[in-house]
């Protein structure tokens, strides 16, 4: 028999058959290298989950119409293109549009859009209810709910106004004694109507404004306020705000729009101003604690057909890539489509870098303060073991032991310890790791093959720092203590 | 040239002179009993002859070299050597065989081999114990496992401490048989012990009182 195979068989027998102390330490390897080799697992494949995770949290790039030019449909999809299609969460539509509520006299932004899609690239959309399927169906906002007091299932008619469009000059139809009829674009692209009739001076002799449309209690005070209707009483048309008329106060774009209104208006046999109204159901009611909670969302197709313009505002779109491919995707598709913008949701992405830099100052400090309860552990264990075995370590020394051997002896145990609470950590910290992910990020982890050396050297590593006091302390005992009765 | 001598050496601890000026003599084969009421000094001896303590003054002569001075590591080196011990409370390591603690005595001193330590275990008379755990094994076989450990390295100096102290007398017949034995091989044995039977086995009876050597008999009836 070999020294060194008689060297295994004694740090084999002495953890084998002197299991209780030593499972303590081989635990306190094994927890700490479980701790270890999990986070470190959750660390590497967090990047990846965090990616899916913050796309989960909605559209990281939008493509809006340029200059000029519109975005519809079929321009969106080529624009596209450019994305691997693989790479393409969901593109959700989007078109705004004020849409007056009769029955409330409140205006509200709808939001035409495909639920489909808003399913992909809005996941985090609590709706209660449904989202819309059918024909006339539609989803409001919480907030929106609240105000007109509307339930699920409940029906609600919304109206657009689109802007009057004529033929010829407006002044033309200023003659005394005409009826006339204006609308102009207002506060948010808000369309408010005007009517008012011309006395046989042709000066204005009434005047009514339908602001509805406009901010509530601010723009829509433009056809309440008295004051400032009165101001049109009497004056010729064209009119110049601040010279001829003065603004409401705090309502100057809503002010404008009633000037430009009556500026463009027309007799009412000339106006063709055709209002379209319709009946909806609400299917559901969204949450999201955001803005959201303000508008009512229909079909794209609904919205279409209600205000006879096929066209889209801006298309959200979530791809999964990373910061420096979206902004490749982005400036693509700037260069070949000029009419459209692209641009990439900013906050998002750097929220996604800031998240991960601190998860992995908080992974490096638990795995440090992990390490250091470990060595202190083993440290303390091990101490014990030595005192523990004092008598046996004076009877090696009598026998001719060297500190030399009674140093390597120890740390060849302490090594063993840490390899097999390495081994064990490692498989133990990949079920941990697998556990996390699955029930934080409901996936599951790929294993890190390399992980599990690492583990074992490193858990080796902290259990040979851990043995050098103990050992220290067991190289210091006399031997000359086995001869003195106990 | 004696295999060891003691000239004047003392051992002080503090105010107490735990050895006060001793001197002996023991030749290459000689078979020397140490008796002396408790606290007299022999164990204070037996570290001092096995390398494990050096004495306050004094020199110590093993093979006419001088080791009062050297170092604790050649001190080792020595004690491996040339020395076997064997302890009044047996001391072997609990965790390993009868033939393993046989083993460890060979592993530091040369280089493992089980033959030669079922060997000597079946000189002691355990060689069908050889597996058996220190918990497995009675008192008297624990010392005699103890015994095959000292001789397995040939060692020229046997000392045992009270190795009878926790015996019956049957083991303790078994224990002395086998120095009878290592005595006719020419091993040298120093024994401390309380007990007049297994220090009349002896040859030479040294006493010690207070640190001293209070008197030397030697045993008339040796051999007979
Ligand atoms: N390390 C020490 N420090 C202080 N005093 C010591 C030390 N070792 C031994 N002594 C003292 O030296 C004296 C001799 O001790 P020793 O152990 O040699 O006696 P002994 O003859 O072996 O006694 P026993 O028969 O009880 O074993 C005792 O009084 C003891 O208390
Ligand atoms: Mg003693």
């Amino acid at each position: 028999m070999t020294k060194r195979k008689m060297f295994l068989r004694m740090i084999t027998a002495s953890l084998l058959r002197r299991r209780s102390r030593m499972l303590i330490a081989l635990l306190s390897i094994a927890v700490g290298a479980t701790i270890l080799s999990g986070l470190v697992t959750i660390y590497i494949d967090v990047p990846r989950q965090m990616g899916a995770q913050f796309r989960s949290y909605g559209a990281n790039m939008i493509i809006l119409p340029g200059e000029e030019g519109s975005l519809t449909g079929a321009v969106l999809e080529e624009a596209m293109q450019v994305i691997p299609s693989e790479n393409i969460v969901g593109a959700t539509p989007y078109r705004y549009v004020r849409l007056d509520m009769p029955s409330r006299q409140q205006s509200f932004t709808t939001a035409g859009t495909d639920f489909d899609e808003v399913r992909k690239t809005s996941p985090y959309f609590s709706v209660e209810g449904e989202y819309p399927q059918n024909r006339r169906e539609i989803m409001v906002g919480k907030e929106v709910a609240e105000t007109i007091g509307v339930r699920l299932g409940s029906s609600i008619e919304l109206s657009y106004k689109p802007l009057a469009s004529f033929e010829g000059e407006a002044s033309a139809d200023w003659v005394p004694g005409a009826a006339l009829l204006g609308s102009s674009e207002g506060f948010n692209e808000a369309v408010l109507n005007v009517s008012a009739v011309l006395d046989e001076e042709g000066k204005i002799s009434e005047i009514e404004v339908d602001a509805l449309s406009q901010t509530e209690n601010i723009g829509s005070l433009v056809g309440t306020d008295k004051a400032f209707l009165d101001q049109f009483l009497g004056k010729s048309l064209p009119l110049t705000l601040g010279e001829d008329v003065d603004a409401l106060s705090g309502a100057t774009i809503s002010s404008q729009a009633v000037v430009d209104a009556l500026n463009s208006s027309r007799s009412r046999e000339n106006a063709r101003l055709s209002e379209n109204k319709e009946h909806y159901t609400v299917a559901g009611i969204l949450s999201t604690g955001g803005e959201e909670e303000a508008y009512i969302y229909m079909s794209l197709e609904d919205l279409t057909r209600l205000t006879q313009e096929e066209i889209m505002d801006v298309a959200e779109l979530s791809v999964s890539a990373s910061a420096e491919e979206l902004e490749g995707y982005a400036a693509n598709i700037q260069e070949e489509y000029p009419a459209l913008t692209a641009r990439l949701v900013k906050r998002l992405a750097k929220s996604e870098a800031s998240v991960l830099s601190k998860l992995q100052a908080l992974v490096f400090l638990v795995t440090a303060v992990v390490l250091a309860l470990t060595l202190i552990c083993v440290s303390t264990t091990m101490m014990a073991v030595v005192s523990e075995r004092r008598r046996e370590i004076g009877l090696r020394k009598a026998l001719g032991a060297s500190d030399g051997s009674i140093r390597h002896e120890f740390l060849g145990e302490g090594m063993f310890l840490g390899g097999l609470g390495g081994l064990l950590g490692g498989l133990l910290g990949f079920a941990f790791a697998q556990m996390v992910s699955v029930h934080v990020f409901g996936s599951s982890i790929t294993f890190q093959p390399l992980l599990l050396p690492i583990t074992i050297i490193v858990s080796m590593a902290i259990s040979a720092v851990s043995c050098q006091l103990p050992i220290k302390k067991a190289v210091a005992i006399d031997p000359a203590i086995v001869l003195k009765g106990e | 040239m004696a295999l060891l001598e003691l000239k004047n050496i003392s051992k002080i601890y503090g105010d107490l002179k735990a050895l006060d000026n001793v001197s002996i003599r023991v030749e290459k084969g000689e078979w020397v009993a140490i008796m002396g009421p408790s606290g007299s000094g022999k164990s204070t001896m037996m570290n001092i002859i096995g390398c494990m303590d050096k004495p306050t003054m004094g020199e110590v002569l093993l093979s006419g070299v001088d080791i009062s001075k050297e170092t604790a590591r050649s001190l080792t080196d020595i004690r491996r050597d040339k020395i076997g011990l064997i302890f009044q409370q047996f001391h072997m390591v609990t965790y390993l065989t009868a033939v393993e603690n046989v083993m460890v005595s060979q592993y530091y001193h040369s280089m493992p081999d089980e033959e030669e330590a079922l060997e000597a275990l079946g000189r002691v008379g355990l060689r069908d114990r050889a597996r058996h755990l220190p918990s497995q094994l009675s008192g008297g076989e624990q010392q005699r496992v103890c015994v095959a450990r000292a001789l397995i390295n040939h060692p020229e100096l046997i000392l045992a401490d009270e190795p009878t102290g926790n015996l019956d007398e049957t083991n303790e017949n078994i224990v002395l048989g086998l120095f009878r034995q290592l005595h006719n091989e020419g091993t040298t044995l120093i024994v401390v012990t309380h007990d007049p039977e297994v220090a009349e086995a002896a040859q030479r009876t040294i006493v010690l009182e207070h640190g001293r050597v209070a008197r030397e008999v030697i045993n008339e009836n040796f051999g007979k």
